[in-house]
């Protein structure tokens, strides 16, 4: 873990979980696995906080507890990791990917798993549905089953998962037979995958008949009979103790899966696209997440299975996807020729040029055109010396030099020395420029967590600048909602407008610019940091 | 080796490398500028509907979880004036008792805290009160040596009705020094703005 990670997380943590969160989080990401009298002692947080925050990092997943080093008997150690705390930024792209898959019952559902960490399907389902009635028309509410049935549909698909059985409640259900006077602790508690339960993706049999309910408009009534509905609700639905919580490992296979059928489409053709998510999508199932590519697929087969839409003949589909084989990208690969060729989409080597292509831009918007193929042609030819770099690039030595040199500094090119005697005379060993593919994505990806934790800090300091400013305006929209919904006259109305200097508007204008040019910077910065991320954890798995 | 001898030397020699004494950059004598002028300017940030509505979603997402249970503020201090009303401020900080997830699924010592959520409020009325009651015989002492018995014996009896306060463990509301007025007299309408929460339309920053 890196400071960068370190700094990136600390901030994502405050702005979702407040100060003190953040503040239990870094101090257990800096210092590995602790138990809770040692994180207490080191941080100096009253305990009491601290037992708060971590009741919060687990129930979001971001912790997970297991018995300590020393063996059964010892205090539970937590520990967090960075990859799961740095997901919260990509909350949003998880929300919207389900709606366009499955409507907006689908991303609220999702919504409502992301928020709480992890939650009962029954409870879910409730909630859900009552905020779909909320934004539905009078006299009009959504069932329960149609969530149910979205619900499943997500679970079905992998996108929801059960969360692990809690190591705690596991270990109750079998006892020990021989152990009436032991301590309690006799096994030690290890956190469990949530793959290696068997029931993952079971959706339980729940009993849940009804409707959304709407907010009841009178507030002193509201506040009674919520109460009372609190005590009718905590009805049992049969699946008490099985909780749900959001599968991110799912959400980025499809989103690899959308990016190699954008890049198809980008560089080919809409029809190669097609052919390409045919071949994805039949493979969905099968494929298992770290598999380089998906499994063979005979051309017939995919014929047969593409979208009725594109009726393309026999042999059209052939010369395609003879035409994915032929490209240097290497989307597509043959595997053999039996039933009219089977045909493979290359994984691994996707990512990997989608990673080149990413890092070739960006060293081309940082440096220029010129520099960046130079950057290409060492990316290609591997070792150059300096002058065929010139020769190559087709540059002017001075500037060559010069762009290398500049290059160089970034980091962004290696120098390798190869003597030709045994001491390594300037004038007698060639010196190769380099790029090596894997080290510059690592280096990248730290600048993108480094941008984005730059882009949260400055958005955090201009909401802190006009603070007054903003709690100002919220106060006054209160007003005017509350004036509104009791029926004011249009004069009253614009007198409390006017409560709001014409120069406040323009800072509260210009401000709202800012925070969502710094915002939107930060969902871009994330598209990256995703396929650096696929792409170094693919070539790990690999090797 | 020669290369690392003290500071300000170069690992080579300008004349047998066949330099000039110019051309080498010029030595640096205060760190490079914060931001540095750029002579290539970024791209536009990519716009469009999705990406608009991936913004909102963002915003969002960032309010709500703002006012769910999971949301810990810290203790806020009141540092620029002592308010009256500071005594009274019911501690807001103990709503993750609406939680209703599964215990069981949590270590044993983590539950532990919210079984009694009225001793910290009980202690720091004590507290507090012992701790006015100081300032105040100090203050009173220095003023006025006459009455100095009499109020010894005022503060004498507060602090008895604090003790005895303290062992019986009432509600709140009548914890911390018995008053006339019900909790809601003191708030300050620090905490107005927490109940817009109806205008869901805005994103909150």
């Amino acid at each position: 873990m890196t400071s960068h990670e370190a700094r990136l997380c600390g901030l994502l943590l405050r702005e979702h979980f407040g100060e003190v969160v953040e503040k239990v989080g870094t101090h257990l990401l800096r210092s590995g696995a602790q138990h809770l009298r040692a994180i207490v002692h080191e941080s100096g947080i009253p305990l009491d906080l601290v037992k708060k925050s971590l009741c919060v990092l687990v129930q979001h997943g971001l912790c997970s507890f297991s018995s300590g080093r020393k063996g059964p008997g010892s205090p539970m150690e937590y520990q967090t990791s960075p990859d799961r705390i740095l997901r919260i930024l990509r909350y949003p792209r998880y929300i919207y990917t389900t709606k366009t898959l499955y409507g907006d019952t689908g991303e609220l559902i999702v919504e409502e798993l992301l928020q709480r960490g992890h939650m009962t399907m029954s409870n879910t389902v409730k909630t859900v549905a009552d905020r779909l009635t909320q934004n539905m028309e009078e006299n009009h509410s959504m069932e329960y089953s149609e969530v149910s049935s979205s619900f499943s549909k997500l679970v079905e698909t992998h996108f929801l998962q059960r969360c692990p059985p809690s190591a705690l409640t596991a270990k109750k259900e079998n006892p020990s037979p021989a152990d009436s006077g032991a301590p309690a602790a006799a096994a030690s508690i290890v956190p469990l995958k949530p793959e290696s339960f068997s029931d993952c993706y079971t959706v339980p049999r729940v009993t849940l008949v009804g409707r959304g309910k709407r907010p009841l408009p009178a507030e002193d009534e509201g506040e009674q009979r919520s109460a009372k509905r609190a005590k009718l609700d905590s009805e049992v639905h049969g699946d008490e103790g099985i909780y749900w919580q959001v599968n991110v490992e799912r959400f980025h296979l499809y989103f690899r899966d959308q990016a190699i059928i954008s890049a198809v489409a980008n560089k080919l053709d809409q029809t190669c696209s097609e052919i390409v998510r045919t071949m994805l999508r039949m493979s969905e199932l099968t494929t298992s997440p770290s598999a380089t590519c998906t499994k063979p697929l005979s051309a017939n087969e995919i014929f047969r299975s593409l979208p009725t839409g594109y009726n393309i003949g026999r042999p059209i589909l052939d010369q395609y996807l003879t035409l994915l084989v032929d490209d240097p990208m290497e989307f597509v690969g043959k595997a053999g020729e039996s039933g009219g060729g089977m045909f493979v989409v290359n994984l691994h080597k996707s990512l990997a040029n989608l990673a080149r292509a990413t890092i070739e831009s960006s060293v081309q918007e940082r440096f220029g055109s010129r520099s960046a193929r130079i950057f290409r042609l060492l990316l290609r030819k591997r070792h150059l010396e300096q002058k065929q770099v010139e020769d190559f690039a087709m540059i002017p030595a001075k500037e060559a030099k010069d762009m290398l040199y500049t290059l160089l500094s970034q980091n962004l090119v290696q120098l390798q020395e190869i003597p030709k005697t045994a001491d390594y005379a300037p004038s007698r060993t060639f010196y190769l420029y380099t790029v090596n593919q894997l080290p510059t994505a690592r280096m990248l990806l730290q600048n993108c967590y480094k941008t984005v934790a730059n882009l949260i800090d400055r958005r955090m300091f201009e909401t802190k600048e006009s603070k007054r400013l903003l709690e100002k305006s919220q106060r006054i929209e209160a007003i005017l909602a509350s004036l509104q919904a009791s029926g004011a006259e249009p004069e009253q109305l614009t007198e409390v407008e006017e409560m709001i200097t014409p120069s406040e508007k323009q800072q509260l204008e210009s401000l709202k610019i800012h925070i969502n040019k710094l915002d939107l910077a930060e969902n871009q910065v994330d598209e990256t940091i995703f396929l650096l991320e696929s792409y170094i954890s693919s070539t790990a798995v690999s090797s | 080796m020669m290369a690392s001898r003290g500071r300000g030397r170069r690992s080579f020699n300008v004349d047998s490398v066949g330099l000039s004494r110019e051309s080498l950059p010029s030595a640096l004598l205060q760190p490079s500028p914060v931001f540095p002028v750029m002579e290539m300017k970024p791209l536009p940030l990519t716009g469009g509907e999705e990406v608009e509505y991936l913004l909102a979603l963002k915003q969002d997402l960032r309010g709500t979880m703002r006012n769910l249970p999971y949301y810990i503020q810290s203790a806020v201090t009141h540092s620029d004036v002592e308010r009256y009303s500071d005594k009274y401020h019911i501690s807001e900080t103990c709503d993750l008792l609406d939680w209703n997830t599964d215990w069981r699924r949590f270590p044993r010592e983590l539950r532990r805290s919210f079984r009694k959520p009225v001793r910290i409020g009980v202690s720091d009325g004590a507290t507090l009160q012992h701790k006015k009651d100081r300032d105040k015989e100090e203050v009173l002492l220095k003023l006025e040596n006459l009455e100095k018995n009499e109020k010894e014996q005022s503060s004498e009896e507060e602090e008895g009705g604090g003790a005895q306060e303290e062992q019986e463990e009432e509600p709140e509301e009548e914890l911390e020094e018995e008053t006339d007025y019900i909790m809601s007299y003191f708030d300050n309408g620090e905490d107005f703005e927490g109940e817009s929460d109806d205008n869901m339309d805005e994103a909150v920053y």
